[in-house]
């Protein structure tokens, strides 16, 4: 309502002279706006940063934004250089921002987008989402197909999900695990367990999903700071931990525990695709 | 400063998600607005008000337009004649029931088909209910004056038609000027000029005064009245018949840009306050509230009408509380958001009364309410 309030007041004000001044400084903003877009869409692709934000089902989607935005953006350049007839004509049309903001709103955004580099999700956001050890029951896998994965051979969301399909630790006791993934240090584990953890994708980096597998370490784990990325080879045992899946608050009740006994642990720098999908 | 720098890669995560869909809903809608023949499809809607609001809660298929542009055409087609429960079961239900919307959903929700095939169901449901209930409604002065103005529309036939509308609205706006936001004066003698029309067929087409044609205008600083909703052809044989191909060009592009501004902007606008939620509001709160049945709905329908997402990618923006509310209450937010929110009862006032707002959204909310809780209590 404010906005069309502004809105009104602001393109009554000014002399028609001065509103063509306005619309013709609006008209460049379109431009820069998606000029700016374009380029950062296609910068994502082509540096990889994509990876951070989105599925890379919908990469070509991005792509093809960028291209389109680049040229719409010149088209408009150029119908502002040459028509000046038709600048100014058309900006009576509803708006819901004071004439530029929108454009300018934009433009900063993408301005940001270009002076900052997305960062990837930290063990402090899947603290804040809860790390579970199951997937949300809605996101349903084929469960044949990673139960005949060979155990070492899994990764950190097969084992997830294997045992999402087959809940019962004891089964896997004993079966050999190499997984990797960034350490999360739950306040409810005892000082040598950590957990590691991988965010899942399905859309965007909105609804990243950490998933994790508590890990019984030989030292404490502050040898192993938050965030760090590990690959750890180990064997599979059953564990009774206070670890509540869905919550991780201070009530979580004792459970059977799938556990990684380590057996060696090697830092890895940060994988350029930290997302499992 | 970790937790910043967190928010700001999810907040431009569902920028870079949201854009293509919203840059292709903008193309389609501004492409089809040339390509559909109105006044064809006109007069070939039933006259049953049921099935009238079935057909009209589809029209969006041809019309792929998000909230903000289906205001401006449901105001056309109620002052093309066509019945109430047609224009308003479009003005409700267009905004999802359209291919771009659909498939946003899919994508953001195709783990849970059974959001996307309810919000489908619901929004028909709702528009289809609601559309009826107007049909009855006869004493209602806004669409009893519509029925009004498709009588004179089919004498005169054309779409420089004088409405009644027009001088109604404009003495409704002009008791509430800034309330709608666009307002509009009448000159005395235009104004017992548009009275008489009922009974008058106006002889000259040609030079209809500014006024009277149907549409919205503004008022700008020299007094001369401009077309508030020009960016929209009245129908598509004028158009063809007075714009060439290149200058259609153009007007496509400005709309296109137009439209990916004011739309972006508030993309923008809907993602921060998603992803502030996400990442600044403890995890508890959130929880609390969007684990109870009856509370995260409600909470959800305040966010969809504070929020006012664009519908092609209101999707992206539920899929941020994915984990931590209700099916139920992610559902009532991709119902009633594209019916009703802050920016559409803006635009809306173009159209209706404040009243007539009123009755709309207590409906929507009302029946998005009951549908979305019995899903809740009943899947």
């Amino acid at each position: 309502m404010i906005f069309l309030f502004s809105v009104f007041s602001f393109s009554n004000g000014f002399s028609p002279k001065q509103r063509k001044k306005f619309a013709k400084i609006n008209q460049w903003l379109d431009v820069f706006a998606l000029l700016s877009w374009g380029i950062l869409l296609l910068k994502y692709c082509f540096t990889g940063q994509l990876k951070l934000l989105i599925h890379p089902n919908f990469f070509w989607l991005v792509l093809a934004t960028g291209i389109i935005l680049l040229i719409l953006s010149l088209t408009k350049g150029i119908a502002c250089l040459t028509s000046n007839a038709e600048v100014g004509d058309k900006n009576d049309h509803i708006v819901l921002f004071p004439p530029g903001l929108g454009s300018i709103v934009l433009i900063v955004v993408a301005l940001a987008g270009f002076a900052i580099a997305p960062n990837v999700l930290s063990s402090q956001a899947a603290l804040q989402r809860g790390v579970a050890e199951n997937l949300p029951l809605t996101r349903s896998e084929p469960q044949a197909f990673y139960t005949s994965i060979k155990p070492e051979e899994r990764s950190l969301l097969d084992w997830v999900r294997t045992l999402n399909a087959y809940p019962e630790p004891d089964a896997y006791a004993g079966q050999q695990a190499k997984v990797k993934g960034f350490v999360v240090h739950l306040p409810q584990l005892p000082e040598d367990y950590l957990l590691i953890s991988r965010f899942v994708i399905t859309c965007c980096a909105v609804d990243a999903y950490p998933v994790g597998i508590p890990v019984k370490l030989a030292t404490n784990r502050a040898v192993y700071p938050p965030d760090t990325w590990l690959t750890i080879e180990g064997e599979m045992i059953s564990e009774t931990l206070s670890l509540n899946r869905e919550m991780m608050n201070e009530t979580a009740q004792a459970e059977r525990q799938l556990v990684l006994a380590a057996k060696s642990i090697e830092v890895i720098p940060t994988p350029a695709d930290p997302y499992d999908y | 400063m970790n937790q910043l720098h967190n928010a700001f890669t999810l907040f431009l995560s569902l920028l870079v998600e949201a854009i293509p869909f919203l840059l292709f809903g903008v193309l389609l809608s501004s492409s089809l607005i040339f390509l559909v023949d109105e006044r064809q499809l006109i007069t070939r809607l039933p006259k049953n008000p049921f099935l009238g609001a079935i057909v009209g809660s589809c029209i969006g298929f041809l019309f792929p337009v998000c909230e903000c542009g289906n205001v401006p055409v449901a105001r056309r087609l109620l002052l093309k004649g066509v019945s109430p429960s047609v224009a308003i079961a479009f003005l409700l239900a267009a905004p999802t029931i359209n291919p771009v919307v659909i498939w946003s959903t899919w994508i953001a929700f195709g783990d849970r088909p059974q959001i996307v095939v309810l919000r489908v169901l619901f929004s028909l449901g709702i528009s289809i209910l609601i559309g009826c209930i107007f049909s009855v409604q006869k004493d209602l002065r806004p669409l009893l004056q519509a029925t009004l103005a498709k009588r004179l529309n089919v004498l005169i036939g054309e779409s420089t038609a004088l409405s009644p509308e027009s001088s109604r609205f404009g003495d409704a706006a002009r008791r509430k000027p800034l309330a709608a936001g666009t307002w509009f004066r009448l000159r005395p003698s235009q104004r017992t000029q548009s009275s008489k029309t009922e009974s008058i067929v106006p002889q000259q087409e040609e030079k209809v005064p500014v006024l009277l044609q149907s549409g919205t205008f503004l008022l700008n600083s020299s007094g001369t009245p401009s077309r508030l909703d020009s960016f929209l052809p009245e129908t598509v044989s004028t158009f063809y018949a007075s714009v060439s191909p290149v200058a259609k060009g153009w007007r496509f592009l400005d709309n296109v840009v137009q439209e990916l501004r004011e739309l972006g902007g508030m993309l923008i606008f809907g993602s921060a306050i998603a992803v502030i939620i996400q990442v600044f509001i403890p995890r508890e709160f959130v929880l609390n509230l969007g684990q109870d049945t009856v509370t995260s709905i409600l909470a959800m329908l305040v966010l969809a009408g504070i929020v006012s997402i664009c519908s092609t990618v209101d999707a992206f923006f539920a899929l941020s509380f994915a984990s931590t509310f209700t099916s139920g209450s992610l559902l009532a937010f991709l119902v009633f958001g594209p019916m009703i929110d802050i920016k559409g009862i803006g635009l809306m006032l173009s159209v209706f009364k404040p009243r007539m707002i009123i009755y709309l959204f207590a409906l929507a909310a009302q029946l998005t309410f009951i549908f979305t809780l019995s899903y809740s209590y009943f899947w």
